[in-house]
């Protein structure tokens, strides 16, 4: 579905990454852990089209296309309309827009009315939060409550690929639970996940596959399990003696 | 004494309908692309003259020349925004707003060589500037109009802005930009709408000096510009509510300033203003309605 090849990015002055290799099939969820400043963000940052590859090719192929697109070539509008959403990091909903607001912007590309409306309650009856909410401002709401905002309006764009950006950052553990459970019904529903974390714990229970990221490198990827099991990745990020 | 007060009252509101329409433009557009955009004045200065083409030359109806001068005010304002701003986005702040300032000398000295400094006289129908009857003070059918006019278009500008797809997109874009881009919203086509908007309405106060004062001039543009700037920051430049309000206290203030005092103070109105603006800046930084400032890289 996604393939990122050799893809060299950089961050203003800074080269931030060194040669990417990356795949999401249809279908999984992988986890891309690693630590502050490995270059996890960025990853996202250049699928989702913020961030342009100097070389390599990030390559997107939609279910039922046969041809593979350059997301590299593509606007991040155009690359939204391609079926891929980004869950940013910190939530960044739409403080002073309503809660209601903030879920019908993320079907800001969409014209189907009637589905629009229909998801709308889907999305509600996931997070009944956000149904009560639903004129407040999104600024007065909890972390975790703003957290579901932020999924719920990835969501609304019915994106084949959802991107998430430390969606456990700054929440409560039982919270986290919760939202990693709705996270797999997600999933399960047909939606295929890439899922950047420092969380690697959490992250590699729900993945199904994982890479590690060191400095701008992919240094280690297998599947979550195995990856669990890895003596070395449980002491350097699971924090096992 | 009383209807004194009163009609000092009603001038402050007529003049404040014209500071308030244009800053509006100031903090739509400030609050998308954080940019003072100094050359706003003068899209007023080009709806002053549009409307005199339109009335005088080609001799249309009223409602007409409200209309070209929306459209031209808009064309303006598209104009600029693609030949001086498009090419500075992503660029430091002062960038944007010296650009601004060229921007607003150079339409001044062109507008000069083509229509020479000499102020003209704009001749509006005239039961435009009939009495209305039976009040204690003097108030023309054009002040009337002005005030509805501007206060219809401001609903129509809330209206857009709180109940629209585009309106959505620009509050949501204002707030945050990237973000934005990933639901989909294309921001060029937002900024392209805030400067068509602020500046449509920026050409609708010109027309409204003109039909006030009957006189026009290349550079008349510049110091109401710069009195509705401070309109804007007193209300809180990017809050188009605080715009709104920050228009109408400047134009009482300022309208009551020159009648309250002695006539020798008369000549200190601009200074006040500024004066003002020195205030506000000292003891509210973010204006009456606006947020917290923040810097965007």
């Amino acid at each position: 579905m996604l393939e990122i090849g050799g893809a060299q990015v950089w961050r203003g002055q800074t080269h931030v990454l060194h040669g990417i290799d990356l795949a999401v099939a249809e279908g999984e969820i992988v986890a891309l852990i690693g630590a502050n400043g490995a270059g996890k963000t960025t990853v996202l940052m250049t699928i989702c089209g913020l961030l342009r590859p100097r070389q390599g090719a990030v390559r997107y192929r939609a279910a039922g296309s046969s041809e593979p697109v350059d997301l590299a070539r593509l606007t991040p509008e155009a690359i939204v309309g391609q079926g891929i959403a980004l869950c940013p990091e910190g939530r960044q909903v739409f403080a002073s827009l309503s809660v209601r607001e903030n879920l019908m912007i993320g079907a800001y590309l969409r014209r189907d009315r009637a589905a629009i409306a229909a998801d709308l309650d889907h999305v509600v009856s996931r997070f009944p939060i956000l149904g009560e909410r639903a004129r407040q401002p999104a600024g007065s709401l909890s972390g975790g409550e703003q957290m579901m905002l932020a999924i719920g309006r990835s969501l609304m764009s019915r994106p084949r690929l959802l991107l998430l950006d430390e969606p456990s950052l700054g929440l409560a553990p039982q919270i986290v639970e919760a939202i990693f459970d709705i996270l797999s019904d997600i999933n399960e529903a047909g939606t295929t996940m890439l899922l950047v974390e420092q969380n690697a714990s959490m992250a590699l229970e729900l993945a199904h596959r994982a890479y590690v990221m060191e400095t701008g490198r992919v240094t280690l990827s297998g599947r979550a399990q195995d990856l669990a099991d890895n003596p070395e990745i449980r002491r350097a990020y699971l924090g096992a003696a | 004494m009383t209807s004194y007060l009163l009609q000092q009252i009603v001038n402050g509101l007529i003049l404040g309908s014209m500071y308030a329409l244009v800053a509006i433009g100031f903090s739509m557009i400030y609050g998308i692309v954080r940019l003072i955009n100094f050359a706003h004045g003068d899209i007023a200065m080009i709806g002053a003259f549009t409307a005199l083409a339109v009335m005088i030359v080609a001799g249309l109806p009223l409602p007409v020349v409200i209309l070209a001068v929306l459209v031209v005010g808009a064309a303006m304002g598209l104009a600029i925004e693609f030949v001086a701003f498009r090419p500075l986005r992503g660029a430091p702040q002062v960038n944007g707003f010296i650009t601004s300032l060229a921007v607003s000398i150079l339409i001044q000295n062109v507008a000069i060589l083509l229509l020479t400094a000499e102020p003209r006289g704009v001749a509006f129908p005239a039961f435009l500037s009939e009495r209305i009857p039976g009040l204690p003070i003097n108030i023309d059918l054009v002040d009337i109009l002005i005030v509805v006019l501007a206060v219809a278009l401001m609903l129509g500008l809330v209206t857009i802005v709180n109940r629209t797809r585009l309106g959505m997109a620009m509050r949501a874009t204002a707030e945050n930009l990237d973000v934005a881009r990933l639901m989909g919203i294309n921001v060029s086509r937002t900024i392209m709408a805030a400067f068509a908007i602020g500046s449509a309405l920026a050409g609708i106060a010109g027309l409204m000096w003109s039909a006030r004062y009957g006189q026009i001039d290349p550079i008349m543009g510049f110091l109401p510009g710069l009195k509705a700037f401070v309109a804007a920051v007193i209300g809180g430049v990017g809050s188009i509510p605080g715009a709104m309000l920050g228009g109408y206290l400047l134009g009482l203030a300022e309208v009551l300033f020159v009648g309250l005092l002695p006539p020798e103070y008369a000549g200190y109105r601009d200074a006040f203003v500024f004066g003002t603006l020195i205030l506000v800046l000292l003891v509210l930084p973010n204006g009456l309605m606006g947020r917290a400032a923040e810097d965007r890289a």
